[in-house]
């Protein structure tokens, strides 16, 4: 879907991407970094907005920075973080603008509004102008029109953002109907990872312009399965502590909690207890901590991650 | 594939559809009609242009009615034809130009403002639109809207001449081949004028007084200048003075307001220095994401 090596985009003499290397898979990709963190840029890139300064790369097939960049955009859909909403027309009138931008006849971009509208639950209300909706619905015009003229991608920038919980659960929702009922490569980008750990197979972590981490869904919440959460009945002597090292890697001791990447399973906790004479009160699987990878990526330890690949 | 419903055709290949420049202009148009201003100003243009009509018609009337013989004298003294009556006809007395210029002051001013102020460039430019085509979108608005609104102007006078009263009428026969491109000038300028000006501005009401205020304050440091040189050729600063020159000119009146050399510079300097700005202002570059 999109490859890239070796890519550096530069706004003048500041680094905007610097030596990012990516093999993105058809599928739902998770792009998560704070503000500053190069997603814009890359998304931009990506489009054909921005030239590389070195590198090469693909997106759907075509070259970065080729000449084709313009047609490219065609089949791509792009949902923008920002509200981009024209503000004094009809939701269907603007999405059949846009289905026509893309190159859509004008008859077939009409229909293709209708139906996207529904797609994304706003058919009743299509013909308001969108300056009376409400922050939900004005992400879902922004949703239709990305996909009014059925991109082969999708980006989509922040797209739970000012959502309330119910908001944001039919968001989510509507990106993985996407995925599974139009068959559209989704690109996420989002701070928020419940949002990409909901809906991601992929995730790319990006700090600075540097890629922090990169691999799939799966492999992570394989590598995430091996994290627990251990309390023995007594602290631990000098010992047993030293000993604790060829159970796993000890990423956390917080007054007697330790926090573990354990290097065999869960059997090997209770097994290790026994042989040093400890007391096993509590191990408690970490599967939801996705954000404590993503803060070690950003402190630079990236392995744990690669590790999931 | 289909997007929703089985029932959905597969999409078309997507180079079946207008060019994308078309496709704005037209979206923009649409919107303009449908804005209280635009009807107001359709009413004040089509008024103007009926007012223009019924004198013509009066002065047919009474050149060849000999019940009207007592205020014929009177009426060629307070209605001269010739190439002043043919360069008015655009101006009206400057009446006309005046009204445009607020007119596309409030409807041009946010042509490009408001695509700044809500973001709507960066996502055109995520679509297959390239700076070239957005930037001859708008500006075949800026420039069309005005063009459209002379072209009665210089056809209907002309037609009713030729209606009424055979090739003897009170307009030249030939008065298109000077009224439409002077009318194509203007619009032209105008059009550049308020393209560059609204990409100065960061939403529409700034884009109206950025107009406005190129617009007068041109005329004002040219007044100033061509005052203080005792040079009236200063005066081509002025986009106001240029618009009032073209007919002038193109119609031979003896005495224009501006001579040709200053015309053709100013003309060229607004046209190329506010295409540019607009250039600059709306590049991809500039789109933030």
């Amino acid at each position: 879907m999109i490859a890239f090596q070796d890519l550096e985009v530069r706004y003048g003499d500041t680094v905007a991407l610097a030596n990012l290397s990516l093999d993105l898979q058809d599928g739902i990709v998770g792009l998560l970094g704070p503000n500053g963190s190069g997603k814009s840029t890359l998304l931009k890139t990506l489009l054909g907005l921005l030239s590389p300064a070195k590198g090469t790369g693909q997106v759907l097939g075509v070259g970065l920075g080729s000449p084709d960049a313009a047609r490219l955009r065609g089949r791509i859909g792009y949902m923008p973080e920002y509200d981009a909403l024209i503000e004094d027309v009809s939701a269907f009138e603007q999405v059949a603008f846009w289905g026509e931008l893309s190159g859509l006849p004008a008859d077939s971009a009409r229909d293709r509004a209708h139906e996207v509208l529904y797609f994304v639950g706003l058919d009743e209300s299509r013909y308001r102008h969108v300056s009376g909706y409400s922050t939900g619905m004005r992400q879902r015009v922004k949703l239709a029109q990305a996909l009014v003229h059925s991109p082969e991608l999708v980006f989509m920038d922040e797209p739970t953002n000012g959502l309330d919980p119910e908001g944001r659960r039919r968001m989510l929702d509507l990106v993985l109907k996407v995925r599974a009922e139009l068959g559209t490569g989704v690109i996420l980008a989002s701070h928020l990872l419940e949002d990409v750990e909901r809906c991601a197979d992929q995730l790319v972590i990006l700090d600075k312009g540097h890629l922090k981490a990169s691999g799939s869904m799966a492999g992570l919440r394989k590598m995430l399965a091996k994290r627990f959460e251990l309390r023995f009945m007594d602290p631990l002597s000098d010992t047993q502590r030293i000993k604790l090292d060829e159970l796993g890697r000890v990423l956390d001791d917080h007054h007697g909690l330790y926090d573990l990447e354990l290097n065999g399973d869960a059997t090997d906790a209770f097994r290790w207890a026994n042989q040093v004479g400890a007391v096993l009160v509590q191990l408690t699987p970490r599967h939801d901590r996705l954000d404590e990878v993503l803060i070690r990526a950003l402190h630079g330890d990236v392995a744990a991650v690669k590790e999931g690949n | 594939m289909p997007i929703y419903a089985p029932s959905l055709p597969p999409r078309p290949a997507l180079d079946q559809g207008l060019p994308a420049a078309l496709v704005i202009a037209r979206f923009d148009i649409r919107r303009v009609l449908k804005q209280r201003v635009g009807r107001f100003f359709g009413f004040m243009f089509v008024g103007s242009l009926l007012i223009q009509l019924a004198t013509l018609y009066v002065r047919h009337l009474l050149r060849t009615q000999s019940a009207f013989g007592g205020v014929r004298d009177f009426a060629a003294q307070v209605l001269p034809q010739g190439p002043e009556f043919h360069a008015g006809i655009l101006t009206m007395s400057g009446w006309l130009t005046t009204l445009l210029w607020f007119q596309v002051a409030l409807v041009g001013g946010g042509l490009v403002a408001r695509d700044s102020l809500y973001r709507i460039r960066p996502l055109m430019y995520a679509h297959p639109v390239r700076p070239l085509d957005y930037l001859a979108a708008k500006g075949l608005f800026a420039a069309g809207l005005p063009f459209i609104i002379l072209l009665p102007f210089a056809i209907l006078p002309w037609g009713m001449s030729l209606l009424i009263a055979g090739t003897s009428g009170p307009i030249s026969v030939w008065a298109p081949l000077y009224l439409v491109p002077s009318a194509l000038l203007i619009a032209l300028l105008m059009g550049a004028v308020t393209l560059g000006a609204s990409s100065l501005a960061a939403s529409p009401k700034a884009g109206f007084g950025w107009v406005l205020g190129i617009s007068l304050g041109a005329n004002a440091l040219g007044g100033l200048l061509s005052g203080l040189l005792h040079q009236p050729a200063w005066m081509a600063l002025s986009p106001q003075a240029l618009v009032q020159a073209w007919p002038a000119l193109l119609c031979r009146v003896t005495d224009p307001p501006l001579d040709w050399l200053p015309t053709l510079v100013g003309t060229t300097v607004h046209l190329v220095l506010w295409t540019y700005i607009a250039a600059r202002r709306t590049r991809p570059s500039e789109a933030v994401l």
